[in-house]
């Protein structure tokens, strides 16, 4: 696999989604995060490898807010939300969707109020047109059927698919996956990273993907949905999603940020050590 | 060298306080800025208040039937039986009603909150709350501290008014006394400074009961053993503060208004 760009990148925006600057964190002892620079463009998908325990989860709420670092920034939709009040911040979260690593439902509230939390947040917004989204969002992650039910009932799979159905029931600008697809059975994983391929192609969300599975990462790279088909095809041998790239971690720094390409060519020796 | 785990508590100790003090803040001016979430305080109230009124009727009942079983000996040997209405009444609205249901309210609601938002932080149901632009101190702090305050006060006055029926029956039906004069010498030996007291510490013991209960449960974390740690602690802390703020309001009523 040579992972060559498909065609020329088409000029993405010129302000990034995401800015990331300088960013430092540690907790209680050695730096977690270790100056890390990088981007988000509208429309890209940047893919955030690395083993377990190199920040990578930190770094995604970082990007959020939902972890403050001790040095650096962080610039979300043009606005450094370290430097703006916590009710602006809440405001600017919900123009995010983020899908946590266990999924994290609400235990007590059923799929439909799960889903529909942020609408129904809204008083502006009817029960019924809540149902309405609820089900269209439930029926994009194929699990229409669930509407009623408690987190509980449902499976690993179900439990991811319906976080996936949560964050982008409001349609973020920006999405952030946090190991989507960790600890799932091979088929359960191809179908969540099929519903993030179709959220890439047909809502060209751009978006952040936390995993430590490079054939997730291939494959996200490597396919597209079809929308005709409603299933995703693979790309002519060699050719690659020209607006899904690479970042990868090494205890906290970042080693490597560029296309497929340049990941499989890469002479870095961890990053050979980690794809092979 | 014994002086650095000292210092290291000492410091823990203050900056524990200090958390404290700012998440109280937070949690109490929340109610002046929308949004106010009242779906979830009348929830809150109803969780608190309703599901807590059988163990407060109860524990008000017979805490006011001993009271009366105890005092109605010691007062006979003083020709003093009469006096066995205002005995039960005046310890159960100025102390017993209060402690004793801030305690019981403690046992049951302060663990609950720990514990359910200790879950809710370990499996990362709050930065999924926080993820999805709602506030959880908002959303969960706040109707949990107001619907305490409130929901205890009530508790309250079902207890003291439980016991004092507890008191009576245990004198007209156990002890053989007159019931009448019970009655009227525990209505008439009840001044305001009693009321006043009596209604003044269901409403800090509402607030030790809900801010220690949230403020151990958001800062739970080391998993499900954490959770238990946090709901230990949550409980404890409430039952010694409520008993210490008791003796300190106690003290601090009994001088200005001058029932003692």
């Amino acid at each position: 696999m040579s992972g060559a760009p498909m065609s020329a990148p088409e000029a993405l925006s010129a302000s990034p989604v995401v800015d990331v600057c300088n960013v430092t964190l540690s907790f209680d002892g050695p730096p977690v995060l270790k100056d890390i620079n990088f981007s988000v463009a509208s429309g890209e998908t940047r893919i955030l490898l690395g083993p377990a325990g190199v920040g990578k989860s930190v770094l995604l709420k970082v990007v959020n807010g939902l972890i403050r670092p001790d040095q650096g920034s962080v610039l979300l939709f043009g606005e450094d939300i370290f430097s703006i009040p916590e009710e602006r911040l809440f405001a600017l979260r919900a123009r995010t969707g983020m899908v946590f690593q266990e999924g994290a439902l609400f235990d007590s509230l059923t799929v439909r109020d799960n889903v529909g939390y942020q609408l129904l947040q809204n008083r502006s917004i009817t029960d019924d047109e809540v149902d309405t989204r609820v089900h269209e969002a439930l029926s994009f992650v194929g699990l229409a059927e669930t509407f009623s039910m408690y987190p509980a009932s449902l499976s690993g799979g179900m439990k991811r698919r319906v976080a996936i159905a949560r964050a982008l029931i409001n349609n973020p600008e920006l999405i952030l996956y946090d190991s989507p697809t960790g600890g799932l059975d091979p088929v359960t994983s191809t179908n969540i990273i099929e519903l993030i391929m179709k959220e890439r192609d047909v809502h060209a969300t751009p978006s952040i993907m936390v995993t430590h599975r490079l054939q997730d990462a291939f494959m996200l790279c490597t396919h597209r949905f079809d929308a005709g088909t409603n299933s995703m095809v693979q790309l002519p041998t060699g050719q690659a999603d020209p607006h899904t790239t690479f970042l990868m971690l090494e205890e906290g720094k970042l080693i490597f940020d560029g296309s497929l390409h340049d990941l499989v060519h890469s002479d870095d020796a961890f990053v050979r050590e980690f794809i092979e | 060298m014994a002086t650095i785990p000292l210092d290291r508590t000492a410091k823990q100790i203050v900056l524990t306080v200090q958390d404290y003090s700012l998440f109280v803040w937070q949690a109490m001016r929340n109610l002046f800025r929308p949004p106010v979430y009242w779906t979830d305080f009348l929830q809150q109230s109803d969780i608190i208040g309703v599901g807590s009124t059988s163990i407060v009727l109860l524990s008000g009942f017979f805490t006011g039937g001993v009271l009366a079983l105890q005092s109605a000996a010691t007062l006979a040997q003083f020709g003093a039986n009469s006096l066995t209405g205002r005995f039960v009444s005046l310890t159960m609205i100025r102390e017993l009603g209060p402690v004793l249901t801030g305690v019981m309210v403690s046992g049951r609601n302060a663990s609950s909150m720990a514990s359910e938002l200790g879950s809710m932080v370990v499996t990362e149901q709050i930065d999924a709350m926080r993820a999805l632009g709602v506030d959880p101190m908002r959303k969960l702090v706040t109707p949990r501290l107001y619907s305490c305050i409130t929901m205890l006060f009530f508790l309250v006055i079902v207890a003291d008014a439980f016991g004092i029926m507890g008191g009576g029956f245990v004198t007209i039906f156990l002890n053989h006394q007159n019931g009448t004069e019970y009655f009227s010498t525990a209505w008439e030996a009840l001044r305001w400074p009693d009321v006043v007291q009596g209604l003044v510490k269901p409403l800090l013991s509402g607030f030790i009961i809900a801010s220690i209960g949230c403020f151990y449960g958001m800062r739970t974390s080391g998993g499900t053993e954490g959770v238990g740690r946090s709901t230990i602690q949550a409980v404890v802390t409430s039952s010694v503060l409520i008993i210490f703020v008791d003796f300190i309001v106690t003290h601090l009523l009994l001088t200005l208004l001058g029932t003692g």
